[in-house]
C-alpha cells in the first residue's frame, strides 16, 4: 500500500562542503532505489548537535517528503542504517505535504540558490544557557534549618557525646 | 519542623493546548516544557492535556534522537 512519509535525515558535513546535489544524492538515491517517488527535499538548518556522534559536533538537516509501498520500508531502513554517510535518520507517517514546504523546496532550484559552506566541526559558539525553560522561576529558598542558629534557640539538653575509650596497646 | 513544603509552581501552558499540537521541529516550543536538565515536565506544570502531553513526550523523544535536544543537560 503506497502511503506518503515525512522524514528527517541528519548528514554529515563532510558530505555537504562536497556540494548540496552530492548530499541530497546520498538520500534520494536509496529513496528512489526502493521505488520511493520524492515529493519535496530541502535543507532544514545546519546545526551544532545536542551531543556527538560519530566524533561529530555539526550536521546538516534534510526534510524529506516521499510516497512509497509500505512493503519496501524495512529494506529501505536497513540500508540507512548501514550508510556511514548518514548520522542519523526518521521515517514517521504523514497525511499531508505542508502547503508551505512545496514552496521552500521549490526556493533550493532556483539559480542564485546556494547552501553555504557549513562551519569547522569544532567552531565555539556562545553558550544557549539553560536548555529548557519550564522551571526558570525564582528558585525558591530552601527550608534548610541551619543547624548552628537551632541549636542557639533550642534549650534541650545536649547529652554529651562518648569519649572513645584510648586505645590500649599491648 | 513546619513550613518546609514548597508551593506549587503554576501551570505554564494556561491557554487551550488543543491550538498548538507539539511537534519534533518546533524546538523553541518543546524547550519551553523542559527542565534545566532536559526533562520533560510533568502535566501537572505544563497544562496539557493527556493527548498533547502525549505528542509532547513524543516530540522531544524524536527531537533527542535527531540530535536537536540532549538527552541530559
Amino acid at each position: 500500500m503506497t502511503a506518503l512519509y515525512e522524514s528527517m535525515f541528519l548528514l554529515d558535513n563532510a558530505v555537504v562542503r562536497e556540494g548540496w546535489d552530492k548530499a541530497k544524492a546520498v538520500v534520494t538515491d536509496t529513496l528512489q532505489k526502493h521505488g520511493a517517488t520524492v515529493t519535496t527535499i530541502r535543507r532544514w538548518d545546519e546545526r551544532k548537535l545536542a551531543y556527538t556522534m560519530r566524533g561529530k559536533n555539526r550536521g546538516t538537516y534534510a526534510l524529506c517528503y516521499f510516497s512509497m509501498g509500505n512493503e519496501h520500508i524495512a529494506a529501505m531502513r536497513r540500508e540507512f542504517d548501514l550508510n556511514e554517510r548518514l548520522l542519523r535518520y526518521l521515517i514517521l507517517r504523514a497525511d499531508e505535504v505542508p502547503a508551505t514546504e512545496n514552496e521552500l523546496a521549490a526556493a533550493e532550484h532556483a539559480s542564485d540558490f546556494t547552501v553555504p559552506p557549513p562551519p569547522p566541526d569544532d567552531m565555539v559558539e556562545p553558550e544557549d544557557g539553560p536548555i529548557g525553560q519550564g522551571d526558570m522561576e525564582p528558585q525558591q529558598e530552601m527550608m534548610v534549618p541551619d543547624l548552628d542558629e537551632e541549636g542557639m534557640d533550642d534549650d534541650r539538653p545536649r547529652t554529651k557525646k562518648p569519649e572513645g575509650k584510648p586505645s590500649t596497646e599491648v | 519542623m513546619a513550613g518546609s513544603r514548597r508551593p506549587a509552581l503554576p501551570p505554564i501552558n494556561q491557554a487551550s493546548c488543543a491550538d498548538h499540537i507539539p511537534n519534533y521541529k518546533d524546538l523553541d516550543h518543546l524547550r519551553k516544557f523542559l527542565t534545566a536538565h532536559g526533562q520533560i515536565l510533568s502535566r501537572k506544570r505544563t497544562g496539557y492535556c493527556a493527548q498533547c502531553q502525549k505528542a509532547l513526550k513524543q516530540g522531544v523523544k524524536r527531537a533527542r534522537h535527531l540530535g536537536l535536544l540532549p538527552f541530559v543537560g
